[in-house]
Parts: structure tokens; C-alpha cells; sequence
């Protein structure tokens, strides 16, 4: 089987990674599977629902949030405060998502957008809470999650899990449901499909997830910031969603690490990587409109 | 509180509007012809504000034919965008033309960053307008009201341009049915450029118009264009008086709202939006989408 082949040099790679990078790579690695997990999660309202939001990173933000302030005011044990980051991303996500998974389209967009930088300006300016636009820094996540090589499997076990339910998601039912109401709304209603109920559930479930990946963010920085809730925050993750492919299921991922890795290789030469990365996208929507997915002409879960 | 110092906050809102009105109008009337939602619509306006430090060499002076030589390259350089990038992704779902203009943003940031250095920029008022006035036994900077003569001046002739010229009825048809149009054998795609081009200048004569009472950096043009978003979605995405509205009642929030909860009046901004988005989708003026069967 060539397929399962692959799947375990994966597998064996991702696995002995930590063992065979130095310690400036490890800490690449860790932020390209934050980026993938957050991506992942992204696209699973992105690529199943055709919503794009332009507000998840609110999400990955509270979940940050939640999980420095509970360490830094509560001195919660740094695993401890992972339920909690998605269970405020959660509970923000179904928030957000009641009133916006009504709407369609470009107002879609620009509720979520709208969403999130309202979250955004509190957090950035609520000093007595969030500490404002100083953010909470100097956070301890323990001897345990310090260690990079353990933060590392704590990401790879997150990602893989939000990975494998994406997967299951896809093949299920609901994966069917919500695509069958992207495609067309009126159709999916006629035969009994409620799209609010369907729209809502995984929009909270792809915030929920977010918020793990800002769970991650904060032991990997040490800190957060009211950046991490802010729009170009979200820019980001749908840049390394469609750089990927957001049509193939491993879409996100590869996005993920070619933009994280590209992104740290170009910055150890210059300053200007925006530029780089402009000029990067440029090409790939004027020349490659199915991302790098796309190359290999193979719709991974089609 | 005195009704001076109210009048006050007034006109300042009113000129932090005015500036909002020149940076949106352009961005709704490229949503309305083009359908493109331009994330590179701030940079435009920061590209702006530079070029008219470039033009008059840091001369406060030459403020007046620097603001217009600003407009004249920032028709070219729009032209010129809609020709090579905007035109092959018409057509093409949203997120790729959200992806075209957020990678043009990032490439007139740093390439901004590049040609002009990474330090603030400014260029004091002419001297002639470097005063305050005094109002209500208070100071109100004589520039101001150049910034809100030109808004209202440029939104007179935006209206007698769409309203009474037919170049202008046709970007109004363009934004109700382009493909009708082109039917009836109008050169659509040149009526298109003409808007992008019309809509980069607007947004350039914004940063331009500010740049003498404010420094600028690259990096003001991610919050500008977040600021024109607010401004068209209140308003009303695609209607040229709904950016007035919108503009106007986002200057006077933020002045009115600093006075009240000083740190949250951006906050306002936001509910504001939000509100807009969940009760009327299509904006104040906005028109509602037509159904299509």
C-alpha cells in the first residue's frame, strides 16, 4: 500500500522531529503545527460551509487569554487551563456565530470581522483585566512545558486530533449536511436539513478549536497579546489556509508549515518579508488558483 | 459641560470625518462597480499621505498642487493595479480577490517602508493655515476646516458626476447589472478601470489631505482600511452617501465617545457596525440585494 506508506514516513517524521532539530528549528516546528491546528479549525467552517470568517482569530485570541489570565490570576496549572481556553472560545464562537450564520456571503465576512475587532478594542483597552495593550507576559507554564521538546508533543497530539476529526467530520454525515447546504441552501431546507442549527454547530466547534490553538500560543510565547485577536491575525490564517489548498483536506497543514518555514527563512535573510510574502501570494492567486494542494491535481476526501 | 466645548468635539468629529468620508467613498464605489472588496484600500490612502511628502519634498507649502498631483498618481497607479492584478480575478469566488488585495497591502506596506524609509512622516499646515481658530474661547486648528470644505467639496462633485453625466450613469448601471450593460454594448471593462482608478485617487487625496495634521507610518494603513470598512458597511456598501453618513456618524461617535468612556470609544465603533450588520445587512442607505431568480 503506497498510501499507508507515506502515512508512516509521516508518521516516523513527525515523530522524531523534536530529536533531530536544533533548538531554533524546534521552535519553528511547534509554531508551524499551532499555525496548522488553527488553520485546520478554520477550514472547517471555511471549506465545508463556504463561510469565510474573517474573525477566528478572536477565537484563538480568547482562548490565549483565558489560558494566561487563569495562569497568571488563578496560578491554574498550565494543562489545566486547555479546557477552559476552548470552552471560552466555545461559548464566544456560538456567541458570534448565532447572529452571523444567518447572514451570507460578503456580510458573513464582514459580521465576523466586525465581531472580532469589537472583542479585539476590549481586550486591547481593558487594563484592569487584560493588562491592555501591554498584554500578560512573564507567564511560567512550568517546568514540564517549558521544555520545548514536550510543548512540541503537546502540539503534534492537539493538531493530529483536530486533524483526524476534520477527517471524520468530512466523511460524516454533518460533513455531508453542510456541504450539501453550501451547494445549495433551498435544496438542503427542502429535504429537512435545518442550515442554522448545522452552520452554528460547526462554527462553534471550529472556534472551540481555535482557542486551542491559542492555548498552545501562550506557552510557546509565554505571554499574550491583544494581537492575537486582531484582523490581521485572521488574515493569516486564511492566507496559510488557501497558500495550502483549502479544497484538500491536508490543505491548511501544508499552507501551514510553507508559511511558517518561509516565513522564518526569509526573515533570517531580511526584514522585508511581507513584501516577499506579498509577492508570493500574488503569484499564487494569479497563477495557482487551487493552492499548492492543488499541484499535484489530487482533491484529498472528494 | 458648555455648549462651546460641545461645539467643539463637533467640529472635531466633523473632521476626523472628513478624512473617513475621502478614504470610504473610494472603497464603496469600487464594492459597487467591481464587486471586490479592496483589503488594499488603506494602503492607498497611506501611499497617499507619502507621495505627498515625495511631491512637495517636505514643503508645507506646496500643499495645494502637491494634493494634486497626488490625485493625478493615484489615478495612474490605480489604472494601472486594475489592469495587471484586479482584472483576472473578477469572476473568481471572494476570498481570492480578498487574498489579491490583503498581498497588495503587504507589498505597498513594505515596499512604502523601502522607497521612503521605516520613520514617521510629517508635513506641518501651510503657513498661512498653521493657527488656531478660536472658538467658544477655545483653539480649533484653522486646517481642520480646509479637510471639511474638501470632503463636502468632493462629495458635490462625485454627486454631480454620477448623477448628471452619463459616464456616471453608467457606473451606476455597473453596479446594478454589469452584464446588462456590456449587452447594450457599453466598453465594461474600460468603465471598470476608470472606477478602481477613480476610487485609489479618492483614498490617495485622503492620506494626502491628512498628512498636515498627522504623521504617518506604514503601518496606519491597516487601520485605515479597517476604518473604511466600518464607514461603507454602516453606510451602506456601495452608495456614495452612505460613506457620508457613515463617515460622519463614526467622527462624531469617536469624538462624543471619548468624552463618555474614554477608553472604549472605538468599542462604540465596532457595536456600531455589528448592529448595522444584524438589523440592516445592506447598510443605511444600502440597498437591499436584489433577488435574483
Amino acid at each position: 500500500m503506497k498510501a499507508r506508506g507515506w502515512l508512516y514516513l509521516i508518521a516516523a517524521t513527525l515523530l522524531a522531529a523534536p530529536w533531530v532539530l536544533p533548538g531554533y528549528a524546534l521552535e519553528v516546528a511547534i509554531q508551524v503545527l499551532i499555525l496548522a491546528l488553527f488553520a485546520t479549525a478554520f477550514n472547517l467552517v471555511f471549506a465545508e460551509t463556504g463561510l469565510l470568517s474573517f474573525g477566528h482569530a478572536a477565537f484563538f485570541g480568547v482562548g490565549a487569554y483565558t489560558s494566561a489570565l487563569l495562569m497568571q490570576r488563578a496560578s491554574w496549572p498550565y494543562l489545566l487551563t486547555l479546557p477552559a481556553a476552548v470552552g471560552t472560545a466555545a461559548a464566544l464562537a456560538l456567541l458570534i456565530g448565532f447572529f452571523s450564520v444567518r447572514t451570507s456571503r460578503i456580510y458573513f465576512t464582514m459580521l465576523t470581522l466586525a465581531f472580532a475587532q469589537l472583542v479585539w478594542a476590549v481586550v486591547h483597552k481593558w487594563y484592569a483585566f487584560t493588562g491592555g495593550d501591554n498584554g500578560v507576559t512573564g507567564l511560567q507554564p512550568g517546568q514540564l512545558w517549558s521544555d520545548p521538546h514536550a510543548l512540541y508533543y503537546l502540539a503534534l497530539l492537539l493538531t493530529v486530533v483536530t486533524f483526524l476529526l476534520a477527517v471524520r467530520l468530512h466523511l460524516a454525515p454533518f460533513g455531508y449536511a453542510l456541504r450539501a447546504i453550501r451547494d445549495n441552501q433551498a435544496r438542503a431546507e427542502a429535504v429537512g436539513l435545518s442550515p442554522f442549527g448545522y452552520l452554528l454547530a460547526a462554527f462553534t466547534l471550529s472556534g472551540a478549536l481555535a482557542g486551542a490553538a491559542g492555548f498552545l500560543q501562550v506557552a510557546w510565547q509565554r505571554s499574550a497579546f491583544p494581537d492575537f485577536l486582531y484582523w490581521t491575525k485572521s488574515a493569516e490564517v486564511i492566507i496559510a489556509t488557501i497558500l495550502g489548498g483549502a479544497q484538500s483536506i491536508l490543505g491548511p497543514s501544508l499552507g501551514s508549515l510553507v508559511f511558517v518555514e518561509l516565513g522564518a527563512f526569509v526573515q533570517s535573510h531580511t526584514e522585508y518579508w511581507p513584501l516577499v510574502l506579498g509577492l508570493v501570494l500574488l503569484g499564487l492567486v494569479l497563477f495557482l488558483p487551487r493552492g499548492l494542494a492543488g499541484l499535484g491535481g489530487a482533491r484529498a476526501g472528494d | 459641560m458648555d455648549i462651546g466645548f460641545l461645539l467643539l468635539q463637533f467640529l472635531t468629529g466633523l473632521a476626523y470625518a472628513s478624512s473617513l468620508f475621502l478614504l470610504a467613498v473610494g472603497l464603496s464605489l469600487i464594492f459597487g462597480a467591481l464587486g471586490i472588496v479592496n483589503f488594499a484600500h488603506g494602503s492607498f490612502y497611506m501611499l497617499g499621505a507619502y507621495l505627498l511628502y515625495w511631491v512637495v519634498r517636505g514643503n508645507p507649502e506646496g500643499l495645494w498642487w502637491g494634493m494634486l498631483l497626488v490625485v493625478a498618481l493615484g489615478l495612474v497607479i490605480g489604472a494601472l493595479v486594475e489592469r495587471l492584478l484586479m482584472r483576472p480575478v473578477y469572476g473568481r469566488p471572494e476570498h481570492y480577490q480578498i487574498l489579491l488585495t490583503y498581498a497588495l497591502l503587504l507589498v505597498i506596506e513594505d515596499g512604502v517602508k523601502l522607497l521612503f524609509g521605516p520613520a514617521y512622516k510629517s508635513l506641518g499646515p501651510p503657513a498661512a493655515l498653521a493657527y488656531p481658530v478660536w472658538i467658544a474661547g477655545a483653539p480649533f486648528p484653522a486646517y481642520y476646516f480646509v479637510q471639511i470644505a474638501l470632503a463636502l467639496l468632493v462629495a458635490g462633485l462625485l454627486w454631480f458626476f454620477l448623477q448628471r453625466t452619463r459616464t456616471g450613469a453608467l457606473v451606476r448601471a455597473a453596479t446594478l447589472d454589469r452584464e446588462m450593460l456590456e449587452a447594450l454594448g457599453v466598453n465594461v471593462p474600460k468603465l471598470l478601470t476608470a472606477v478602481f482608478a477613480l476610487g485609489v485617487a479618492l483614498a490617495t487625496l485622503g492620506g494626502a489631505a491628512t498628512l498636515p495634521m498627522q504623521t504617518v507610518s506604514p503601518g496606519i494603513a491597516v487601520e485605515a482600511v479597517i476604518s473604511a470598512f466600518i464607514v461603507v458597511v454602516v453606510g451602506g456598501l456601495g452608495s456614495v452617501w452612505g460613506a457620508l453618513l457613515g463617515a460622519f456618524l463614526i467622527g462624531e461617535i469617536q469624538a462624543f465617545g471619548v468624552l463618555i468612556l474614554p477608553d472604549f470609544a472605538i468599542a462604540f465603533v465596532y457595536l456600531l457596525m455589528v448592529v448595522v450588520l444584524l438589523v440592516r445587512p445592506w447598510g443605511l442607505l444600502g440597498r437591499p440585494p436584489a433577488v435574483r431568480t
